[in-house]
């Protein structure tokens, strides 16, 4: 009987698939580009070595940061800081219309909706410096081309970070509002932007956040901030100042973002 | 009180109506129904029977693909865009779900039946009239739940949350309102609560009111003209009270169960 | 079943007691005897039994108690709440507009260069796209190619040392002041922007694609170590908890029990954070570091608008094509299908429900 059952069994069982040469194909592709792209970048590790020494005595002078250079960075700290409020402010006013615009729930009309979404994926490819070296160009050195660029890198980002909130949002309100005969635009209105508050808000302070490291570097190209004086100092390889500027940098940037993420669990919660 | 009044109660008109899905379902099928203004109907059959599909021609929501559809004396069929929101805005609906705005206050959830009425750039400030006001206010107080009209939404009960939203039909000043299923989440004392909010609008204000319900008891109990629905036909119509279990069965096509009466989930 | 209690108002019926109808609801008479189990008479707001009034849509207000009637819109009447005033909040919106307002004000701002900024914008547009340099593209297509793979060989490079760390990372691996420690290095890595890490890294390197590479590699090691343990710390416990009753060791349960819940979304991580590498090439390009971003500054500097405008072509199509790809990959990752499902709008009932 037992004989039987066994038999009759093991006669049912799958065959066993064979997909493990899956995984490893894709880990020999990636060593492969991997080892492709080194080759292609020049991966120097003799120079590495040798220049070793140098590099640590560098290094050394980092650790040691000159405290009389503050006063000289006062200036570039708070226009980094202007900018980035300036530059958040606008973008946050300036992007949420256009997530609303952007999003598959909020838009009546998906031809629409896929043109606004295109456009700001076009806008966000561009990286933030970019966006700052063209504009100097355009407009001269100095805040204005770096509060423009920055605008331009953060309504990109608002833009699809809320229209994909937008896209998972409760619609039962939004429902309610269109059947008792309120237009699309008033329907988002009333009922969709109330739920989305939080998360929006949570957007705009991580957008702060990325504002202040961004503003730090655009001044690298000359739009101000931080960045301009980091330019100044390397070149004349004054390893103690720059210290110093790091050291600023991190600060202000740890401290905001404790800030920043303690806020925002708060808001959504 | 200031405000926009409509007409009295509409009546509806369902001549030889027809609903067929784009994938080929038929969801109603020749439906030839007059419901009179001021009449209050409460619509019973399984589900998939076509209850919901029927309430929510009613307002457009659902698109009739034959026949004619008459609310008042405007054809549902032929209208769209700016005169179908005039149509909607005098139709209030009830959900099973509620459909509140969660983060919200329960009054802005209200005022939500006034936005027909309110030009775009008010509602995009947010600057309700006060006429609008008073209006919303009013129907809280009619439900009885006015002193909750701070109260963010998501804090009130399955209970509470339904009342506010009858508060939300009733600001919409309508000829007619459209329950669909507005108890299936509620539990029996809340579910009666409901029922009987929704029997005395109808009696005080003389709304039309058609009612989906698949809890037969309740049927009975708060429906004077019952409608029932099996496979998107109309198969009974009738006095509520006259309806029997066989009846009910026959409007099912199967016996009734204990699923199929509210208060007996009470005692099991 | 017991009596009908007194409810506060606040309650709901939802919790009151079968049979018991809402407090201060007045009965009418003539209410059809459909009121279930007995509901004494109430009145104790004072509102008196009313008569039926005459059917209209309007919404009468129900006569009260003679503080005030249907007076002037606007009045409250009684039982109505006021409006909270919201002091918390409030406060904080000063406080952000004051701050903005100050940050403009105070901003070393060139107004008249702003007014003749939109005009500018436009002349320039035209230098750039009307038409882009043909001849540019062959250039700008191999310098991107360099810029991707700087950013393939760093980001590589960055995963291989952050996994490794972020595991280290990871509560229950390591003792806390050492898992402290690592935590703090990655946070450093991660607050210091890439572009600070290439300047300091080329005084070894030298200014090359190299430099560029590790200033990648060692710019992710902060990002991507904290996610690792993120999700790491995240997984689910069953099947560590079932990889430890059947007697594995530490390692297999991190192989079998952590590793392979948190794979998933872990590769996403990696993808994603290639397609932030590709952004962070072109922008180590402009500080010298070769490849498309270097070719830009270039141009730029000497203003020759045309090829700027194809090599903006360029980086924006090739960074669209991989953030597609990217995405792609990562849902199907993620959600284990393809794309993304369609939004149903209209709130047409799927056939088997009423």
């Amino acid at each position: 009987m037992t004989g039987a059952v066994a038999v009759s069994a093991a006669s049912r069982r799958p065959p066993r698939p064979h997909t493990a040469w899956k995984g490893w194909l894709v880990v020999a592709v990636v060593l492969g580009i991997t080892v492709w792209t080194g080759i292609a970048i020049g991966v120097n590790i003799p120079d590495l070595l040798g220049n070793w020494r140098n590099g640590l005595a560098n290094m050394g002078a980092l650790t040691q940061p000159d405290y009389w250079f503050f006063p000289q960075t006062l200036p570039a700290l708070v226009e980094t800081v202007q900018m980035a409020v300036m530059a958040t402010a606008i973008a946050s006013v300036v992007g949420l219309p256009i997530s609303f615009a952007a999003s598959r729930v909020t838009n009546p009309s998906r031809p629409a909706m896929l043109a606004v979404r295109s456009v700001m994926n076009v806008v966000r490819a561009v990286p933030d410096l970019l966006y700052a070296a063209i504009l100097v160009s355009v407009v001269g050195t100095g805040v204005l081309s770096g509060t423009i660029a920055l605008v331009l890198f953060n309504t990109a980002i608002i833009v699809k970070l809320v229209s994909e909130a937008l896209d998972a949002v409760d619609t039962g309100g939004q429902e309610a509002a269109l059947a008792a005969g309120a237009t699309w635009p008033k329907a988002d209105r009333a009922a969709v932007l109330p739920e989305i508050l939080p998360s929006f808000a949570s957007q705009v302070l991580y957008t702060f956040e990325l504002n202040i490291r961004a503003s730090t570097v655009i001044g690298l190209v000359g739009a101000g901030g931080l960045g301009m004086l980091i330019d100044k100092v390397r070149t004349f390889y004054h390893y103690h100042a720059l210290s110093l500027i790091i050291l600023e940098i991190l600060v202000v940037v740890l401290v905001l973002e404790v800030a920043s993420s303690s806020l925002r669990k708060r808001l959504t919660r | 009180m200031a405000g926009h009044v409509p007409a009295a109660a509409s009546g509806i008109h369902f001549d030889g109506v027809g609903v067929r899905y784009p994938n080929g379902t038929v969801g109603l099928t020749d439906i030839t129904l007059d419901i009179a203004p001021g009449e209050m109907v409460v619509v019973v059959g399984l589900s998939g029977a076509g209850k919901s599909t029927l309430i929510r021609t009613i307002n457009g929501l659902v698109p009739i693909t034959s026949g004619r559809l008459l609310v008042g004396d405007r054809s549902v069929g032929r209208l769209s865009g700016r005169r179908l929101g005039d149509l909607r805005s005098e139709i209030g609906m009830v959900f099973q779900s509620f459909n509140l705005a969660r983060r919200t206050t329960v009054i802005n959830n209200v005022l939500m039946g006034r936005l027909h009425h309110t030009p775009t750039w008010r509602t995009l400030i947010g600057a309700w009239s006060a006429a609008d006001r008073e209006i919303a206010l009013q129907a809280l107080e009619r439900v009885e739940i006015v002193e909750k009209a701070y109260t963010k939404a998501s804090e009130l009960s399955g209970g509470q949350q339904q009342r506010v939203a009858i508060a939300r039909a009733l600001a919409q000043q309508p000829s007619v309102i459209l329950a669909d299923e507005p108890v299936a989440s509620l539990d029996p004392p809340t579910s009666h609560v409901v029922m009987r909010d929704l029997q005395r609008i109808n009696a005080d204000l003389g709304i039309t009111v058609v009612v989906n319900l698949h809890f037969l008891d309740l049927a009975r109990r708060y429906g004077r003209r019952l409608v029932g629905m099996r496979a998107g036909r109309v198969v009974y119509d009738g006095e509520g009270a006259d309806a029997d279990e066989r009846v009910f069965a026959d409007i099912y096509g199967r016996s009734i169960t204990a699923e199929d009466v509210l208060d007996t989930r009470v005692h099991p | 079943m017991s009596g009908p209690q007194p409810s506060a108002a606040a309650t709901s019926g939802g919790h009151a007691t079968p049979g018991a109808s809402m407090p201060g609801r007045p009965t009418r008479a003539g209410t059809p005897a459909t009121a279930p189990a007995a509901s004494p008479p109430r009145a104790p707001n004072g509102r008196p039994v009313t008569d039926r009034p005459a059917p209209s849509s309007r919404i009468p207000v129900p006569p009260s108690a003679p503080a005030s009637s249907s007076g002037p819109a606007g009045s409250s009447g009684p039982g109505r709440p006021n409006r909270p005033l919201h002091l918390a909040r409030t406060l904080i919106w000063c406080a952000i507009t004051a701050v903005v307002v100050l940050a403009f004000a105070t901003a070393p701002l060139d107004w008249a260069s702003l007014l003749r900024f939109p005009g500018n914008m436009i002349r320039y547009l035209g230098l750039m796209f009307g038409p882009p340099s043909l001849a540019t593209l062959g250039p700008a297509l191999s310098a991107t190619l360099l810029s991707v793979q700087m950013a393939w060989f760093g980001t590589v490079l960055g995963v291989a040392v952050s996994l490794p760390l972020g595991f280290l990372a990871t509560r229950g691996v390591t003792p806390a002041p050492v898992r402290a420690v690592i935590r703090a290095v990655l946070g450093l890595l991660r607050a210091v922007p890439e572009v600070v890490i290439a300047i300091l890294i080329l005084s070894v390197t030298g200014l090359t694609a190299f430099t560029g590479a590790l200033a990648i590699a060692v710019g992710s090691i902060g990002t991507l170590g904290k996610w690792s343990y993120e999700s790491m710390e995240a997984v689910d416990r069953g099947p560590i908890e079932a990889a430890r009753a059947a007697g594995a060791n530490r390692w297999q349960i991190v192989r079998w029990g952590v590793w392979t819940s948190a794979q998933p979304e872990v590769l996403a991580f990696w993808l994603y954070r290639f397609e932030i590498s590709v952004r962070a090439s072109a922008i180590l390009g402009l500080i010298g570091a070769g490849g498309i971003g270097k070719v830009l500054a270039d141009n730029v500097n000497f203003r020759i608008w045309d090829a700027v405008g194809m090599l903006l072509i360029v980086v924006v199509v090739v960074t669209v094509i991989i953030d597609l790809i990217s995405g792609t990959l990562r849902r199907r990752l993620i959600t284990g299908r393809w794309s993304a499902p369609r939004l149903r709008r209209t709130p047409v009932p799927a056939v088997g429900t009423a």
